[in-house]
């Protein structure tokens, strides 16, 4: 892919079956003509990985990459920078790499985006046009719902659900538990990125407890949903390696939590009160406040697109992918998190370059893997692999599922490893 | 999922017409591209524990990928990801990663087992080669310069013993390994160039 000359990819492309049965027209491999310009919106997994494959499909597209952030700090694996078992600079990376390829990286924020003239205004002050949008914004919390928990109460009752600054916030208050303590951990209604992280979470918080002086301590989930991601395989690991010291109560159960106290680190629900003495609340997600400006989302607050190209379902020439897109539900079950948004990002770019070339997109690829480490050598997983039937996507049955929770002994052990070289390659593959 | 070779019937105009001709192919360069995220840009691996795919002998990674997909052959994820794709595009995808340059990993080893390693290769040797790099058959994988991390983790399935793995020699061989020899052979194999194979390939 990274050695894929423009000129034969746009060919192979123009001879392929799906675009045979269109004009291609002559310009298309025109050496001279103004180069196009892509502009992407965010520089999470996706966006990076939209920039990058864009401007490798084809180099003479201008890239521009907008990002107020100069370095990314990922969320995957950050449970583990919790717990002390990872550095946070394990898990930053700069913009370097995409630079270094010849990707325009904009330090700013995109404040609109205007579909109609096509182009981007920025906080800096800067208008941007272009022939195509990536908008990879992530989530935005939304702070309302909650009666006593606001942006600014975050930053007292962490989330640690987005950026270093929280998660060392909740690894500094999981460091002053007291042994015998209470860590309780509230999980709104899915959607939300990274659906296994609040329960991976229990599972690294007891070990750390466990490691560090704290055994009498509990973990506690009040959740405001009755089921989750690889439920089996983490009722079992925390059976496994901390008995008794995770409690999980489902939204059906009273696990609901309607209003905290954050002087008091308090959760309450319609039944009880919980007194913490560390509260990671979470707070319910919407697509990134960009692509609601943009007009981008449904009621729900996700992004609708179209599934043979991730192009949004609302506005022409803007694609949308990552953790802003519609996913992550029980009736849309494509599950934010960054494999999932990479791939996304790959349809997008290969869909923008065969577009941008007055071609038919490519076949789109759909697939997910996504490792929970219950313990540092205690790992397993969820593979979703999709495809597109009649403009829908499409769950592949023949592919798919979690591992076994009666797998052999070493398969924990394993996809531990390949966990950490999952996460070096993701790193590798979006921003270098 | 077009048929990319067409006009190539046997196994050897396979090897001639898949060079250039698959990776031309847009929609089989976005199926890889998926593969991309756990084995690295075009099968170059940058995560220590996930093998390097470019380069590797066709025949081997036709064969695992076949095997993973009917159940055949013990994996973690490899056989819930290919039972979404077709045995044409796992072969295609063979094709792909086999015709990209080799890039042994740039990786710090213990020079003491790299050096204990190069006494004890007999057992593997004979199908690996001297090197890692000259297989014996086109089924079996080509070590050198792979990721030290990623072949202990293969010796260490073997030896597990609980696991499906259907080359029986290779099960027999890994067994009869010594704990000191696993670690030791592995990191030879890992210091390799890849140079000495590829120029007595040419």
């Amino acid at each position: 892919m990274n050695t894929i000359n423009r000129r034969k990819f746009i060919q192979a492309l123009a001879a392929a079956p799906l675009a045979s049965v269109l004009t291609v027209p002559t310009s298309a491999l025109a050496a001279k003509k103004k180069a196009k310009q892509v502009v992407v919106v965010g520089g999470g997994f996706a966006g990076a990985t939209a920039a990058k494959y864009v401007q490798m499909l084809d180099p003479s597209i201008k890239v521009t990459l907008i990002e107020p952030l100069k370095t990314y700090t990922s969320c995957p694996l950050s449970n583990e920078v919790v717990t002390h078992h990872r550095t946070i600079e394990s898990l930053q990376i700069g913009y370097e790499g995409l630079t270094k390829r010849g990707v325009e990286v904009l330090h700013d924020t995109v404040t609109a985006i205007d579909p109609a003239k096509k182009s981007v205004k920025t906080q800096g002050g800067k208008t941007l046009g272009y022939d195509a949008v990536v908008v990879a914004p992530g989530v935005e919390f939304d702070f309302t719902g909650v009666e006593g928990y606001s942006q600014e109460v975050s930053e007292k009752i962490p989330h640690a659900y987005k950026g270093a600054e929280q998660t060392l916030l909740l690894r500094q208050q999981l460091e002053g538990l007291p042994d015998g303590g209470v860590f309780v951990i509230v999980v709104p209604k899915a959607p939300i990125r990274c659906p296994p992280g609040p329960y991976e979470r229990a599972a690294q918080v007891a070990y750390y407890c466990l490691n560090h002086g704290k055994p009498k301590s509990k973990v506690l989930i009040l959740d405001s949903n009755d089921s989750f991601a690889k439920k089996a395989l983490f009722e079992q690991s925390w059976e496994k390696l901390y008995p008794g010291m995770i409690e999980w109560v489902a939204g059906s159960a009273g696990g609901t939590v309607e209003r905290i106290d954050a002087e008091s680190r308090t959760a309450a629900t319609a039944f009880d009160e919980h007194k913490a003495d560390v509260l990671n609340f979470i707070p319910r997600h919407t697509a990134g406040g960009i692509a609601k400006a943009a007009g981008l989302t449904n009621e729900a607050g996700w992004c609708d697109v179209v599934p043979l190209t991730m192009e949004s379902a609302v506005h022409k020439g803007v694609y949308v992918v990552g953790d802003a897109c519609k996913g992550g539900t029980p009736e849309f079950p494509m599950p934010k998190s960054a494999h999932m948004g990479m791939t996304q990002a790959k349809v997008a770019a290969g869909a923008i370059v065969a577009s941008l070339n007055g071609l038919a997109p490519p076949v789109p690829y759909y697939a997910n893997t996504c490792y929970s480490l219950a313990a540092p050598d205690y790992g397993f997983s969820v593979v979703q692999v999709y495809r597109v039937d009649d403009n829908q996507f499409v769950y592949v049955k023949e592919a798919g599922g979690v591992s076994p929770v009666d797998a052999p002994a070493i398969q924990r052990k394993l996809e531990a490893q390949y966990a950490d070289g999952w996460f070096h390659n993701v790193m590798a593959d979006a921003f270098t | 999922m077009r048929k990319i070779l067409p006009h190539c019937l046997g196994a050897a105009a396979l090897l001639v017409c898949a060079t250039g001709a698959v990776a031309d192919d847009p929609n089989l360069s976005g199926l890889a591209a998926t593969c991309n995220n756990c084995h690295g840009v075009g099968g170059v691996s940058a995560g220590s524990s996930m093998a390097s795919l470019a380069g590797q002998n066709r025949a081997y990674l036709e064969m695992v990928m076949l095997q993973w997909k009917s159940g055949e052959r013990f994996s973690t994820t490899m056989g819930r990801l290919l039972g979404g794709y077709t045995e044409d595009q796992i072969k295609s995808l063979a094709a792909y990663y086999a015709e990209k340059p080799w890039t042994p990993a740039a990786q710090e080893l213990d020079p003491k087992l790299v050096r204990q390693g190069g006494f004890v290769l007999d057992r593997c040797s004979g199908c690996h080669g001297k090197t890692g790099g000259e297989t014996k058959t086109e089924d079996t994988p080509r070590l050198d310069g792979q990721w030290v991390r990623h072949i202990d983790l293969e010796l260490a399935k073997y030896r597990d013993g609980t696991l499906a793995l259907p080359n029986q020699k290779m099960a027999d061989n890994a067994h009869k390994l010594k704990e000191k020899e696993v670690a030791a052979i592995a990191a030879f194999f890992a210091s390799q160039s890849g140079e000495k194979a590829e120029t007595k390939s040419k």
